[in-house]
């Protein structure tokens, strides 16, 4: 039990993860492998479709017979109005992962500033940014998102294309930003604490570190750890927010992202007629992409952070 | 839906606002709470051993003989081997103190005893003779037979030692209760009659160990590991978290306690002035080696080891001149790869060329054991006399003109 | 169990629940149209009612504190607006109607998830490492990374269409006639069974990942030790010493995340077409009927405010820390 003296951990935690070091790391592990290789084939798909299978069919451009079962010349089969399911798929991958990317974007963007802010500033800005926290952890945020969705439309309009993606979806990505933050704000908080307590701060404030020198040397560096590792799984759970959308209804019929396409089955009776064809592909896509990320940021926060590393 | 789970069960989560507890006692009621008389009835030889010996036991053998006992760690770098070959004995009512700097061995030591190692840590030689029976080939289920009914332990820091959710008599009666068999009744009652043993109103047993004070869970640890009127108590650092008052108190329990029930001990310390006050023999280790073993008197008296001798200068007199403060430079090897031969020759003040390359054999003389050089096989205690640096032959080069 | 406590909780609940109806008031403000202009447009409330409705809101006096005031008051007393899609039914009566299906299939799989799910999590931290919590851990990433309605859909299409073991939409079979009581449960159960699986499968994905790491961070805590060495067997030192301990992370972590359970509730009524809390959402989101999105949301916000509530009770309970 008692291994060789274990003292107070001195070193401070920085420069123990330049990237390459991190990547060989994680790689050697067998979630963060897992979760790396996915990610690299859906970013593959995700950046290049039309290469793959062409341009995104459209009810004109269909060739297909209507629900066909999966075939050589279709080997995803098609859906209802003949549009072949594997173009449908691929094409899918690049919507569901820039959205999912952006949102992403947005969630720790808004998460990390509350959440590190309150962390440092400690006191009564935190005790107030936490009940604000809090407050959203307890909304059923999906509703939340439903009502939002329709105000945001008004504002943004709709119809037209921004960053190559219609504005339907950005609503999505801003609903699901602004409601995601939450939980991710905590997070940072409690790992931003943890850090603050480290006695490498203290230690440099004894010796006359200014509070700068401090944040930028010691703080800064740990936070990016930090942030990177939730924003993995941040990514993994605004796909999955992202998809409950589309499935109810808030998604784009003309830039079909996986969840969208799961609506159309769903619409359509898929699985009463036994259509598995028309869900399971896109479903796997999302099964496959969240269970990577989540096995990757659980890998990452297991190699990132703080309070993990102080117990091993 | 998004992913809620944070990464760690505990990451970002705060319970609701703990309130301090108005009961926890001040240090003035801690020293009024030795005043408490033990309930009437509890008398020594009600106390003493009445439960019969295990089956197995040898009546005429010694109490406890290790030998030669090794416990290695498999780390993802190597092997640590933190237990390199310890043997010592305790005899009935005894009280062995095993000294030590962090890092050598004396806790796992201890805990090898009863097999509580981590996963990664495995007894790969050695014997461990208690009343004649060897514990170490037993199987787990085998062994469980002799935990806390013949060997206990007083772990350090018993804010953590002990279950915070449940009640300290409730964790003095289980093992009472699950592995003597007695009912849930007769357990509480004898819990209590534990509690007022050591000290502690029987009332105060319905209080959670975040209720009492450091000293109080200290003595109820020591309450529950006399539960099972075990034959051997191992104290690891029970002192070393509390403040020196209560340290004397606990101390003079153990002392108490050990006259009443006759109880060998076993104590774990760094603290050399623990293990003056309150033990026979001394059993001084470093780097998972025995380097001197014998009565307090003889070995703190005069220390034969070099190690022992630095521990002891070490420890500042308060009735000596002040002087500076002596460290031992350097710092323990690292046992994955400890040197050969003797373990301390490279902080050695009186290192020769032969304790870096041959293990130290132990010689026995006047009661102590030491494992060094300077007394080698069949020394008498006069240590040999370490040669003189070899005579300057050649002249010193000269610039010629 | 101090009075202080539970005072205070309540006191922050209701503090907290007064802010979502106020999150309420805002949203309904900014909604597209004014509300005044939203009520005209109903053309199945009465006259009388848009004129009285119009007077308790105050819609012709300044936005705060007025109206906000009387928003306030009016929720307070169960007046949550009217429907437009159910012809200008009061939105109370439309969510009630709709309340039981949803408790009923959310409940059962609640109890069932926390049961499976925490003895699973429980079993294979304990044993961490060996093939049960490989696979068991395994089994549960992917079903936490699925979303619920998928799993719905893919049970449906196998049990359902395929096998056709279990019917394949509604709560109970259309045009029935029920003597009984036991009757109406007779046809009930078939039809509860695959949602209530689906809800009950995602939620011990989840349940069990958050126990099967509480143990785990446990296992390292030193009464375990001392457990050990005190020579209990390891079943025991599972259930009395190791449980009760990481139970206190973990219900603290379920309250957190009944927010997101929710969502995934609603799509599996969808899936099923189960007529719930869940159905009337999607059916109020692609009519545009704000004011019954709005009840609902406000309903569903007050459900978990008030299911932390308990869960907090209940951690008091659990942790005699707290209690003092």
């Amino acid at each position: 039990m008692t291994t060789p003296a274990a003292t107070v951990d001195l070193a401070p935690l920085a420069p123990t993860a330049p990237a390459e070091h991190l990547f060989r790391r994680i790689v050697s592990r067998p979630d963060g492998l897992f979760g790396l290789v996915i990610l690299a084939v859906f970013t593959v798909l995700a950046a290049v479709p039309d290469l793959l299978v062409g341009p995104l069919q459209t009810a004109v451009t269909a060739t297909g017979g209507r629900l066909q079962p999966p075939s050589l010349a279709y080997p995803l089969g098609t859906d209802e109005i003949g549009r072949d399911l594997l173009n449908l798929t691929i094409h899918g991958t690049r919507i569901s992962m820039v959205i999912g990317f952006l949102a992403t974007a947005i969630t720790i963007f808004i998460g990390g500033v509350i959440g590190i802010v309150g962390g440092f500033a400690g006191g009564r800005i935190d005790a107030v940014l936490m009940r604000i926290t809090d407050f959203f952890l307890v909304l059923p945020t999906f509703v939340l998102a439903l009502i939002l969705a329709p105000i945001i439309s008004d504002v943004i309009g709709t119809g037209s294309t921004m960053l190559g993606i219609r504005t339907t979806l950005i609503v999505i990505v801003i609903v699901v930003g602004i409601t995601s933050w939450a939980s991710c704000a905590r997070l940072l908080r409690a790992q931003t604490l943890s850090l603050k307590e480290r006695p490498f701060v203290d230690r440099a404030r004894v010796i006359g570190a200014g509070r700068t020198h401090i944040v930028v040397r010691h703080i800064l560096p740990n936070v990016v750890n930090l942030l990177v590792a939730n924003a993995v799984l941040t990514f993994a759970g605004a796909v999955l927010t992202e998809t409950t959308l589309s499935f109810v209804g808030l998604g784009d019929p003309f830039q079909p992202s996986w969840g969208q396409l799961l609506n159309a089955a769903e619409e359509v009776g898929a699985p009463n007629l036994g259509a598995w064809w028309y869900f399971v592909p896109p479903g796997a896509g999302i099964v496959l992409v969240v269970f990577a990320f989540t096995l990757l940021g659980t890998a990452l926060d297991d190699l990132l952070n703080p309070r993990r590393r102080t117990r091993r | 839906m998004s992913l809620p789970i944070p990464p760690s069960a505990r990451d970002g989560i705060t319970p609701p606002d703990v309130e301090p507890d108005e009961l926890a006692p001040t240090p003035e009621t801690e020293l009024a709470v030795e005043e408490v008389a033990p309930a009437a009835g509890i008398t020594t030889a009600a106390m003493r051993r009445q439960r019969p010996l295990p089956k197995l036991a040898d009546p005429a053998a010694p109490l406890l003989v290790v030998d030669d006992l090794r416990t290695h760690f498999r780390v993802s770098s190597g092997t640590v081997r933190a237990v390199d070959g310890v043997s010592f004995r305790l005899d009935h009512g005894e009280a062995l103190g095993i000294a030590g700097e962090s890092g050598c061995g004396k806790t796992t030591t201890a805990l090898s005893l009863v097999r509580i190692l981590p996963a990664n840590a495995r007894i790969v030689s050695g014997s461990i003779s208690l009343m004649g029976i060897d514990l170490v080939p037993k199987t787990e289920t085998a062994l469980r037979r002799y935990r806390w009914r013949e060997i206990s332990i007083v772990f350090q820091g018993a804010m953590n030692a002990l279950n915070p959710v449940r009640r300290i008599r409730d964790q003095i009666a289980e093992p009472i209760e699950e592995r003597l068999g007695e009912s849930p009744k007769v357990a509480r009652k004898r819990a209590g009659d534990l509690l007022e043993l050591v000290g502690i109103p029987r009332k105060r047993g319905d209080a959670y160990p975040h209720q009492l004070s450091g000293g109080m869970r200290q003595r109820a640890m020591i309450a529950m590991a006399l539960a099972c009127d075990p034959a051997i108590v191992i104290g690891d650092e029970p002192t070393t978290a509390l403040d020196v008052m209560v340290q004397a108190q606990i101390l003079e329990l153990l002392e108490e306690l050990r006259r009443k029930l006759g109880l060998s001990l076993i104590l774990i310390t760094h603290d050399l002035s623990v293990i003056a006050e309150t033990c026979d023999r001394v059993m001084v280790m470093y780097a998972g080696r025995v380097a001197e073993e014998g009565p307090v008197d003889e070995v703190f008296r005069r220390p034969r080891h070099p190690y022992t001798q630095k521990l002891m200068a070490a420890f500042p007199n308060i009735h000596a001149d002040r002087r500076t403060l002596d460290v031992i430079p350097g710092s323990p090897p690292d046992l994955r790869d400890p040197p050969p031969g003797c373990r301390f020759a490279p902080r050695c003040p009186f290192v020769m060329a032969v304790c870096r390359e041959v293990v130290p054999p132990e010689t026995t003389f006047s009661g102590v054991r030491v494992a060094c050089h300077l007394y080698p096989a069949g020394s008498d205690g006069v240590p040999v006399t370490v040669p003189p640096p070899p005579a300057i032959d050649e002249a010193p080069v000269a610039a010629t003109g | 169990m101090a009075t202080r406590f539970i005072l205070r909780r309540l006191g922050q609940a209701a503090v907290t629940i007064l802010l979502i109806v106020i999150v309420n008031f805002l949203l309904f403000r900014a909604m597209p149209g004014s509300p005044d202009r939203i009520l005209a447009r109903n053309p199945y409330v009465s006259p009388q009612a848009i004129q009285q409705t119009r007077e308790r809101w105050g819609i012709d006096r300044p936005l705060i504190p007025d109206q906000l005031v009387r928003y306030v008051g009016a929720t307070l007393q169960g007046d949550l607006g009217f429907s437009f899609a159910q012809r200008g039914r009061p939105v109370t009566d439309v969510i009630a109607s709709r309340l039981g299906p949803t408790l009923l299939l959310f409940g059962l799989g609640e109890l069932l998830a926390i049961w499976i799910g925490l003895a699973l999590g429980a079993y294979a931290g304990w044993r961490r490492g060996g093939p049960i919590d490989l696979i068991g851990n395994g089994i549960s990433l992917i079903l936490y990374s699925m979303p619920y309605f998928l799993l719905g859909m893919i049970l449906l299409l196998i049990f359902a269409s395929t096998l056709h073991w279990f019917p394949t939409f509604g709560m109970t079979t259309i045009g029935a006639r029920f003597d009984s009581p036991v009757a109406y449960v007779a046809d009930l159960l078939p039809h509860l069974t695959l949602p209530v699986a689906t809800v009950a499968l995602g939620l011990i994905g989840q349940y069990s990942i958050l126990m099967r790491s509480s143990i785990i961070e446990t296992l390292s805590d030193e009464y375990i030790t001392t457990a050990r060495a005190k020579g209990i067997t390891e079943d025991r030192i599972l259930r009395a010493h190791a449980l009760p301990n990481a139970l206190l992370p973990t219900v603290s972590l379920i309250a957190i995340n009944l927010g997101y359970v929710v969502a995934g509730a609603i799509t599996v009524e969808v899936v099923f077409n189960w007529p719930g809390l869940g159905t009337l959402t999607v059916e109020a989101l692609s009519a545009r009927d704000y004011p019954v999105l709005q009840g609902v949301f406000l309903v569903l916000s007050i459900s978990v405010v008030l299911a932390n509530l308990v869960a907090d009770m209940i951690y008091g309970r659990l942790d005699p820390r707290v209690r003092s």
